[in-house]
């Protein structure tokens, strides 16, 4: 069934928000590379009028990459609250509704999860001249990853819907508690590779917040509408498989 | 050029392909996934309305 909120029906709530997800995902990468000051790195031997603005350090165009790499990160760690979410009300329940969602909302994570590697990637690539490092951040985020990965074995290996869906939920509740740890460890075990960026009155000047938050609100609505595009898809076949089997009984 | 220049702009080249490639791939993760997504949509929905005009013009009623 249709719902309509403020007389739009779903579908053009959908196209907008993805729209306006795309207007500001957009807006978040032209303001990081023509608003946004450009971070400075070690000292070089000199000063050059760049710009009418004496520099004499080296320009970090790597950095970059933080204006898309951090927002899908965070949407990692927020859309995985959901799979934890949904859980909970599934046991609470035992509503097959919460089950879809739960699915789905791990479904999307792991498709955040998968480009949040692939921008950290290429970043400490160009860094630090290698794919990988064993710090905290990365470490507790792989470990993430193994887990959202792991959800999706889990749930292929149950037949039983009930058992399945079970399983799923007390997984899905506890692979989140990695997505906190993740994020905070920054904070209990310093690294250079992830210094704490998101802290007040450091970090970030007015254009490189404004840059970074538009990012952050534009992934959120684009997911958002990958979560409720797969919830249609879901609920329709399940429709369909209704009907099959009313018709065949 | 400028030997200071040179030395500030050191790593501006060779950081793009990267930086390029990052905003290219994370483009091309969602377009993807969101294209799909609406194709498969579609395709189910009409799958079902389909199903239900076949179930009416029997004169039955959907199943809930």
């Amino acid at each position: 069934m249709r719902r309509s909120l403020f007389g739009l029906t779903e579908n053009t709530w959908l196209y907008l928000l993805l729209s306006l997800g795309a207007i500001l995902t957009s807006l978040d990468f032209l303001m990081a590379f023509l608003v946004a000051p450009v971070v400075l790195g070690g000292g070089v031997g000199g000063t050059a009028m760049i710009g009418g603005i004496a520099i004499s350090n080296q320009l970090l165009f790597s950095q970059k990459i933080f204006f898309f790499h951090v927002p899908v990160a965070i949407s990692s760690f927020l859309v995985f609250f959901f799979t934890a979410y949904y859980g909970v009300r599934f046991l609470m329940t035992k509503d097959k509704k919460y089950d879809t969602r739960a699915k789905i909302a791990t479904e999307v994570t792991l498709v955040f999860v998968i480009l949040t590697l692939i921008t950290g990637d290429l970043w400490t690539r160009f860094e630090w001249g290698t794919w990988w490092v064993w710090e905290p951040r990365l470490t507790t985020y792989f470990i993430m990853t193994l887990l959202v990965i792991a959800y999706f074995v889990l749930r292929n290996s149950i037949e039983d819907e009930e058992r399945r869906a079970t399983y799923a939920a007390v997984f899905g509740i506890f692979a989140f508690m990695d997505a906190p740890i993740s994020f905070a460890i920054t904070r209990l075990v310093p690294s250079s590779v992830h210094p704490v960026v998101l802290r007040s009155g450091g970090g970030l000047t007015g254009t490189q917040l404004a840059a970074f938050l538009m990012g952050m609100f534009g992934m959120l609505m684009i997911a958002w509408v990958m979560f409720r595009l797969r919830l249609r898809e879901e609920f329709a076949g399940e429709h369909i498989e209704e009907i099959k089997a009313a018709l065949e009984g | 050029m400028d030997p200071v220049l040179t030395e500030i702009y050191k790593t501006v080249l060779g950081a793009a392909p990267y930086v390029i490639a990052a905003y290219f791939l994370l483009w091309l993760g969602f377009i993807v996934y969101v294209a799909f997504g609406i194709r498969k949509v579609t395709a189910v929905e009409q799958q079902l309305a389909a199903l239900e005009e076949s179930v009416n013009r029997r004169g039955g009623s959907p199943a809930a």
